[in-house]
């Protein structure tokens, strides 16, 4: 059988601006993060022109890093937040699969994933899956600051005790820093990928969405347009 | 006595009263202190009660001892003979067997509360300490004897603070430093494998100026000697900074002397003042001659900072019968693992899709 796409869509916005806002923020200091971390971890051969000309390259690098880092914290801050004060879909009780709704969906969304079923959730914020994501991207965010600020500020009293609690010596912090930068490098392609897989597969535009903060909710039966009706279209 | 009579005392045991003040001046500057508590210093030093101290040896190879017999500043029969009242060393000392035994029970008995207990060593606590035991007794219990009547607790080396080499994984004989055993007094770390002597000699004569430690760090290291960053400090730090690092030993940017990050050094993360006060008395030090630093300094190195030319350790993955990883290979993993999964996920998405499209036209085909 054939399942024919709904024709008929509501577009609702479901991500503030501010969610947005830190989407981006996040997004575009991780990959500064990123790639000025790689050169400080194995910094390509320069010597050539280092030897010239004055380029400060490593110590640029490193203040871009910290500066990019300073974003990143503050857009952890503000994730931070609307996990309390944002809306509806952005607290973590909608998309963490902590009862029984949700880990319904959670074992729909990886049935999804696996190409068991073709049948698309139509679920206004995050569905599960991705939310249990982000929410352990969230916490090595955390991570990663805290191993930052220790290693950008070993020697303030109240950093070094935290991070000597957490993590044990630089040393120790430093590694977890550098694995978990993998880690961030492997979210960032599944990501990218699922993110243009839904784009084919599914009718909601989640790519738009990060720009305009709206979802579009086809009005078939198979989803659930009531709750579509209690969100008031805004602009 | 007076104190002239004192330093023509110490002309006669063979140190000029200049070299004894030099000395004293060399101390205060290490422990950042300024030229006006010399005259103090001078003082504490040639009062006719010396402080009592008795060195314990455990678990090590009495590098640290043979560190202290290279110092010049002072050296060490000024040390022994009339800064501190060496009471106990079981290198150093005449006495051996029951004399020996003696001598130590004299000395925490007759001087208890009011004299520095040295520890050079791990102390092994597994099977009840068993692997560390001198004249019948474990580590563990002259550590507990002697220590509770001290004064003041110094582990000096990173064995004595924090367990050293015999600590590495998977530690058989339950190695702990001094500062895992000793509550309830205060324990001054002086790690370094061996530690710089004149750190520990400025943090004595601390102790002997001021009756207290100098300021601890959160591992209980004196912060003039440990609060800094090796790199921090690095006369190659320029080189860092412009980018310029040694590939390999003997390149041509080693010859140059640029950084040594790339060939491992630790100096990013460890802390001690090698870079300045430098070592033998002739300005040497070892990222000076060439070689990264290895982390001497920081607790469990042996694990931590390993392998020396990377300047990050290994990690442990437990597949098969356990294999060790260069940080390195788990970019390849994470990277190549991603690449793999997307490339399989979107081979059977794609695949999906041509199948059902040739069945529907199929399908089609049958409807007509
Ligand atoms: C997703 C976020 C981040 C990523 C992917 C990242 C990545 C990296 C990487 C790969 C390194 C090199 C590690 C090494 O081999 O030694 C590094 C070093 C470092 N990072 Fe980050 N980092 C992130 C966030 C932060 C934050 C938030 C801070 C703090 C403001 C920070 C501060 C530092 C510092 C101080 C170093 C050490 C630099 C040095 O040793 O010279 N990082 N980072
Ligand atoms: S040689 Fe070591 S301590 Fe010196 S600047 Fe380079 S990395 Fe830092
Ligand atoms: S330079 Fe590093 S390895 Fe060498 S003695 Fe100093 S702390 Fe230890």
């Amino acid at each position: 059988m054939i399942r024919r796409e709904p024709r008929l869509y509501y577009r609702v916005f479901v991500w503030s601006g501010t969610l947005r806002l830190f989407h981006w923020t996040l997004a575009f200091s991780t990959f500064i993060l990123i790639l000025t971390g790689i050169y400080i971890h194995y910094p390509p051969i320069t010597t050539k022109w280092a030897e010239f000309k004055p380029q400060y390259i490593m110590a640029t690098l490193r203040y871009w890093h910290f500066c990019a880092g300073y974003f990143f914290l503050c857009a952890l801050a503000v994730r931070f937040y609307l996990f309390f004060a944002g809306n509806q879909y952005e607290r973590p009780m909608d998309f963490l699969p902590i009862n029984r709704r949700n880990l319904r969906s959670l074992r729909h969304n990886i049935r999804f994933y696996l190409y068991l079923t073709d049948e698309h959730e139509c679920r206004m914020g995050h569905t599960v899956l991705a939310g249990t994501i982000y929410f352990i991207l969230f916490i090595c965010g955390v991570v990663m600051g805290l191993t930052g600020l220790y290693l950008l500020y070993p020697e303030a009293p109240t950093i070094a005790r935290l991070g000597h609690e957490l993590f044990g010596t630089p040393q120790q912090a430093r590694l977890i820093h550098y694995l978990l930068n993998w880690f961030f490098i492997f979210f960032i392609m599944v990501h990218l990928y699922i993110a243009i897989w839904n784009d084919f597969k599914a009718p909601d535009a989640i790519i738009s969405g990060a720009f305009s903060g709206s979802k579009m909710m086809p009005a078939d039966l198979e989803c659930p347009v009531e709750e579509l009706k209690k969100i008031p279209f805004e602009k | 006595m007076s104190s002239k009579d004192h330093i023509n005392d110490f002309a006669g045991g063979g140190v000029s009263r200049r070299t004894f003040l030099k000395g004293c001046a060399l101390a205060a500057a290490a422990l950042g202190l300024s030229p006006d508590v010399v005259p103090k210093m001078v003082e504490a030093a040639m009062s006719p009660k010396r402080p009592p101290v008795v060195w314990l040896h455990f678990q090590e190879c009495t590098g640290c001892s043979e560190a202290l017999l290279r110092a010049a500043r002072p050296d060490i029969a000024t040390l022994i003979l009339d800064l501190i009242s060496l009471d106990y060393h079981e290198t150093l000392m005449a006495a051996a067997g029951k004399q020996a035994e003696e001598n130590l029970h004299d000395a925490i008995t007759k001087n208890a509360g009011k004299f520095i207990c040295v520890v050079e060593g791990g102390i092994p606590t597994k099977d009840g300490g068993i692997y560390c035991k001198i004249g019948g007794r474990t580590a563990v219990e002259i550590l507990d004897e002697v220590a509770s009547k001290a004064k003041t607790v110094i582990a000096i080396g990173t064995c004595g603070a924090f367990g050293g080499v015999q600590a590495a994984k998977p530690n058989p004989t339950g190695a702990v430093g001094v500062q895992d055993l000793v509550k309830g007094k205060p324990v001054i770390n002086i790690p370094g494998c061996p530690p710089n002597p004149e750190n520990f000699l400025a943090t004595v004569v601390q102790i002997l100026t001021y009756g207290r430690p100098p300021e601890l760090d959160e591992l209980s290291r004196p912060k003039f000697a440990y609060g800094r960053k090796i790199h921090d400090h690095c006369e190659r730090r320029p080189h860092f900074d412009e980018g310029r690092f040694v590939e390999r030993f003997g390149d041509p940017g080693h010859k140059k002397g640029y950084c040594l990050y790339k060939v491992g050094c630790k100096g990013p993360v460890t802390y001690s003042n090698c870079s300045v006060e430098r070592f033998c008395n002739i300005g040497a030090w070892p990222v000076g001659a060439g070689h990264g630093c290895i982390g001497c300094t920081e607790p469990h190195f042996w694990d931590t900072m390993m392998p020396i030319y990377k300047h990050l350790p290994g990690i442990y993955i437990p597949v098969g019968g356990g294999i060790r990883e260069q940080a390195e290979e788990i970019g390849k993993v994470a990277v190549g693992g991603a690449a793999a999964v997307i490339a399989a996920h979107a081979a059977v998405g794609i695949g999906k899709k041509l199948f059902s499209i040739k069945c529907t036209s199929k399908e089609k085909e049958e409807e007509k």
